[in-house]
């Protein structure tokens, strides 16, 4: 198709709303590339250049010429609003589809249907969707004229903890053909990123790539082990510091803690993270608008998101790749002329990272296990069949399931709602690919300490470490800030990290399959259930987390200063009608750790503290049960209550550790069955359950 | 799976593409008009991949086949292509088109230009090279007769000859499990639902080993339809080196289509029917040159009377690909045995001669078989060999 230039420039100054706007250098040419279908074509620029209008005018010109819509891939569609207000200035009907906006389905459906569709965003976990595949995407998949891809550096990293579903991005741009027009754009690739995306995109693949640098930041690190210490230089920092910007953490639950330390200091901040849900579209407005001094946010908030005036980024911890320290620290300052990227390195971040780097692909066990319970049952099985036959937690089950069925071909495969092995075996390959990557996160993980080791030439080895040409030296053009910190702020920050407690939500249903020798299934009567509990900390946290631990595997009893803090969170919490007495988990193992605790809490409530329980059974340790299903059913038949006398009143229930929550849930249906009053369920810790990422 | 450009184009050109409820207003050429396009852009040494590159001249041309409008439709579908792609390879399923390397020799040597132009399936793709005896007959049949049809697959497994089958109900199941459960091989012709079968637990297994090819030429989602069954008869015969037909009915049915199309206009394999007197329809395809199957007792004997049956039907002109169309793909065919799978590279003027084929024709057949990637080129001097693919479609490290 014959390019218009003077069109696209009419586009481009509607979009900004520039009268006398121009092109950068390399945007004309990049769409007269697309629109005159020249092959296929990667733009690598820095974020702010300005991809997103060289593909939404190129769309709109393909449009104009006659041609079918376009559609574009990005992983975080969310973060797109102020890229799709300038597609509408220049008349490009754009529509986003994600999984919150199911409601809107039927009226892009119908839009789709009517051609009044010019470009779809959608994210590429869509393609994995059966009913999104039949509803919507049949009425435009054969007119698409153009394939975006955002973020293509994702094809190359899949990071699997990050976004597997761009596997289904890299077949399709393989299975594509030549008739289709194709841009990808990145701002991060480096020389093995660039290998595998020529391998994927074909050896034919035009590459357009600009600066990296980014003059206007300046950089600097700082080792930080102890969080208290974080918290403390945040809240000094965050008061002088100019403008607004974003704080990243590592984990949900930092996201959390350091934004309600930051508000519990006077601080204007909130937390983002994946599940921040409807609440994230009035957050960014309001750190675009500059309502907040920042947004503490996990990796949820990078890409897409566009603030030129973004004067600082933060990090609370080391991410686990140069790759993505750019992309989050490269938001900040383009269009300002001086902004920070400040990083600071703690403790805790090489566990976390570990985490990630560890559970990103399933273990051979676990994909033994779930290809096992598939091949025992040839019409194959639902997901919580699945978990009643194995000993496999739900949510390494679901991820085993997801990256099996994301193998091409894959071994297994769903028909309906059941998982059922296809005519296909899982190859080496998977598991090699699964050792190299975990080999390279290891590598990426150690470049980033180097980083942080660094005295000075901080962008110089961000762009060197992309492939990037680091050009002559720009020595940062603001002074470092210091590294040090308020004692008293510190010893504030302290006392915050163990005020905080944990609900414990009650279970209301018994597991799938029920319990068969206590004859329990279906719903949980309301008057046998347990009432709303509390823990004390999170398994392994920064406030009371190590002297759980200490007191659980080492001292076998918990210090005074648990049951100190026990008996304030008793009386903070107020539970109404108040427990008249306290009873506790049973344990034929450790029979003395938690009956200890409660006798010595009880006493610290001047309640009285009876033995209404009784472990009958040996069973395996509920840790070492890995899903529900099999938690609930190692309990089944194993607990039963004492012939004690213990008063009619509401009482509350006492454990250390509280892990599925359905040891709670028995031993509450066990007391009420037998004429207890209400139950309140209170532990030291609550483990597992997304205590994590 | 990455597909050549000339798989690609003849999936875009003539396959539904059937993906979820995916509606579009193309519609995908007839055989015929395949047929008339392949041959218009052979005249210029293109292949239907030439249509994929914007702006070609074979475009335009193109249109004295097909309306330029219908192909635009038909050839934006890339998008569809790719999903209809990924949800095949989701059930293991395989697509090879006409020119790539290892779709079945026998289906281009005997129906030429009417070979499907795409085959879909599931196993592996090196057993229909391979021939084996085709068994058809009805799906409702009594349990003697299927219990005598199990018996001859599983003397075919022990004779180590692959029975061919349609894979539907009836006969053409107890051929298949017959063979399959005497660790023989089988090939299931399909004419539907593909994409069902490929994950059916019996299947599954002998997949697995190798054993059990499953094929077929209609899109893996496709419903039954009635003329796409006996399209697919005339696949099983050509895909095997003999035919038994079990039992039909007089006049009606595709058992009976079929096998008369073979003992008369096709004759691509001998026809033999089961002995019974009692079965007008048997009797009736006798009258018309089916033999009498000699219900051979043990393996040895199963081999000789496909051997003499095999020598007896060449002798009598059977099985002569000779219709001018079918010229092109002979070359080609010719020309990959000149040159042989071990690498053997020699010029235009010495292929020219192997092939005593004028030079303009000569050289039209190797910017073909470049294009479509069977051949490579070498420079200095300038010579041509046949690629090597892997194994497989399924690129193993491809991802």
């Amino acid at each position: 198709m014959r390019f218009r230039e003077q069109r696209a420039l009419e586009l481009l100054r509607a979009g900004t709303g520039v009268a006398d706007a121009t092109f950068r250098p390399g945007q004309c040419e990049a769409i007269q590339h697309i629109v005159e279908g020249r092959g296929r074509l990667l733009l690598v620029q820095k974020t702010g250049w300005g991809k997103s209008n060289v593909y939404f005018i190129a769309a709109k010109l393909l449009r104009e010429g006659g041609l079918g819509p376009a559609l574009l891939f990005s992983p975080l569609l969310a973060l797109m609003r102020n890229q799709i207000d300038a597609a509408v200035r220049m008349g490009v009907r754009a529509l986003t589809i994600h999984s919150d906006n199911q409601e809107e389905w039927g009226q892009i459906e119908q839009a789709v249907e009517a051609d009044q569709v010019d470009v779809l965003l959608i994210s590429p976990e869509r393609l994995a969707n059966a009913r999104f595949m039949a509803d919507v995407l049949a009425g435009i998949a054969a007119r698409v004229s153009l394939i975006v891809i955002d973020e293509a550096h994702c094809i190359s990293d899949w990071g699997h903890d990050f976004r597997p579903h761009y596997r289904l991005i890299e077949r399709m741009s393989r299975n594509l053909p030549a008739t289709t027009h194709l841009v990808a754009t990145t701002a991060t690739a480096n020389n093995r990123v660039m290998a595998d995306l020529r391998d994927v995109l074909g050896p034919q693949l035009t590459v357009a790539r600009g600066d990296l640098r980014r003059p206007s930041l300046s950089l600097q690190t700082i080792r930080m082990p102890d969080q208290a210490d974080r918290l403390a230089w945040l809240a000094r920092q965050l008061t002088q510091l100019p403008g607004s910007g974003i704080i990243y953490v590592l984990t949900k639950r930092d996201a959390q803690t350091v934004a309600a330390w930051l508000q519990s200091r006077g601080h204007n901040v909130a937390a983002y993270t994946s599940e921040t849900g409807s609440d994230r579209i009035g957050l960014e407005q309001a750190l675009l608008r500059n309502r907040v001094k920042a947004l503490v946010a996990t990796s949820a908030l990078a890409m897409g998101f566009d603030k030129p005036d973004l004067a600082f980024v933060i990090h609370f911890q080391t991410p686990g790749s140069v790759v993505a320290y750019y992309q989050q620290v490269g938001r900040a300052g383009r269009a300002l002329e001086r902004a920070r990227g400040v990083l600071l390195s703690g403790a805790e971040e090489a566990d976390i990272n570990d985490f990630f780097i560890t559970t990103a692909f399933p273990t051979r066990d676990e994909a033994a296990a779930v290809l096992g319970a598939l091949e025992a049952e040839p019409s194959g099985l639902s997901v919580s069949q699945i978990l009643s036959r194995i000993n496999v937690s739900r949510a390494r089950t679901e991820k085993t399931l997801q990256l099996l069925s994301l193998e091409s071909p894959p071994p297994i495969a769903r028909a309906g709602l059941r998982w059922q092995l296809t005519a296909a075996r899982l190859g080496e390959g998977f598991w090699d690919r699964a050792d190299r990557l975990t080999a390279l996160r290891r590598q990426e993980q150690q470049q980033m300490q180097e980083y942080v080791a660094l005295n000075g030439g901080h962008m110089e080895f961000l762009v060197r470490a992309l492939d990037g040409d680091p050009g002559p030296d720009l020595p940062p053009s603001l002074a470092p800030l210091s590294a040090e910190v308020d004692r008293v702020l510190t010893q504030a920050a302290r006392v915050f990290l163990r005020r905080t407690s944990v609900d414990i939500e009650p279970r209301e249903r018994w597991p799938g399959g029920g319990l068969p020798i206590w004859g329990l299934s279906g719903p949980i009567a309301l008057e046998q259930r347990a009432q709303p509990g509390k823990a004390l900390s999170i398994w392994g946290d920064s406030g009371w987390g190590e002297l759980v631990r200490q007191g659980k595997y080492v001292d076998d009893g918990y210090s005074d200063e648990l049951i100190g803090a026990c008996a304030g969170l008793v009386a903070q919490w107020r539970p109404e009608p108040p427990p008249a007495w306290v009873t506790y988990v049973p344990s034929r193992r450790r029979p003395v750790l938690v009956a200890g605790f409660a006798q010595r809490l009880a006493a610290a409530l001047g309640l009285p503290c009876l033995e209404a329980l009784v472990k009958t059974h040996d069973t395996a340790e509920q840790k070492d049960m890995l899903n529900s299903a099999q938690q609930a059913r190692n309990l089944d038949g194993t607990i039963a209550v004492t012939d004690v006398a213990r008063p009619s009143g509401p009482v509350l229930l006492v454990d250390d550790i509280c892990d599925s929550r359905w040891t709670l849930t028995v031993c509450s249906w066990l007391l009420r069955s037998s004429g207890s009053g209400p139950v309140w369920p209170m532990a030291l810790a609550l483990a597992g359950g997304g205590s994590r990422t | 799976m990455n597909l050549s450009p000339d798989t690609q184009a003849a999936l875009l050109l003539t396959a539904p593409l059937l993906l979820g409820g995916a509606t579009s207003d193309a519609q995908p050429l007839t055989p015929g008009e395949a047929k008339r396009l392949v041959r218009m852009l052979a005249g210029d040494g293109d292949t239907l991949s030439a249509l994929l590159t914007p702006d070609s001249p074979a475009v335009g041309r193109a249109a004295s086949v097909v309306s330029a409008d219908r192909l635009r439709i038909l050839l934006q579908r890339g998008f569809l292509l790719s999903q209809a792609i990924e949800a095949w390879q989701t059930r293991a399923i395989w697509v090879l088109g006409r020119t790539d390397a290892g779709y079945p020799v026998r289906l281009v040597e005997r129906l030429g230009e009417d070979a499907p132009p795409v085959l879909y399936g599931c196993g592996d793709p090196g057993l229909l090279q391979g021939g084996g005896l085709a068994v058809v007959g009805s799906r409702k049949v009594d349990g003697a007769l299927m219990e005598y049809t199990r018996g001859v697959g599983a003397l075919a497994a022990c004779a180590r000859v692959t029975v061919v089958s349609g894979g539907a109900r009836g006969i053409d199941q107890a051929a298949m499990s017959g063979a399959l459960a005497d660790d023989g091989s089988a090939i299931g012709v399909l004419a539907d639902s593909l994409a069902r079968a490929a994950i059916v637990r019996e299947h599954r297994d002998a997949i697995l080993d190798e054993r059990l090819t499953l094929v077929s030429p209609y899109d893996p989602a496709a419903g039954f339809n009635v003329g796409n069954a006996m399209q697919r008869n005339k696949l099983i015969y050509a895909m095997s080196d003999a035919a038994l037909v079990m039992c039909c009915d007089t006049g009606v049915g595709g058992t009976w289509a079929g096998a008369v199309e073979q003992l008369g206009k096709l004759r691509l394999v001998p026809v033999w029917v089961r002995p019974d007197r009692s079965s007008a329809g048997l009797l009736a395809l006798q009258q018309k040159g089916a033999l009498t199957w000699p219900e051979p007792k043990g393996p040895e004997a199963l081999a000789e009377v496909l051997r003499s049956a095999q020598a007896a039907f060449a002798e009598a002109g059977g099985d002569e690909p000779a219709t001018a169309a079918t010229c092109a793909m002979d070359h080609g065919a010719r020309l990959r045995e000149t040159l042989g799978a071990r690498g053997l590279a020699r010029t235009e003027v010495e292929i020219a001669a192997d092939l005593s084929l004028p030079s303009a024709e000569v050289k039209a057949l190797l910017r073909r078989l470049v294009a479509d990637g069977s051949l490579e080129k070498l420079v200095r001097p300038v010579r041509y060999r046949i690629r090597t693919y892997a194994p497989t479609l399924f690129d193993p490290d491809g991802l």
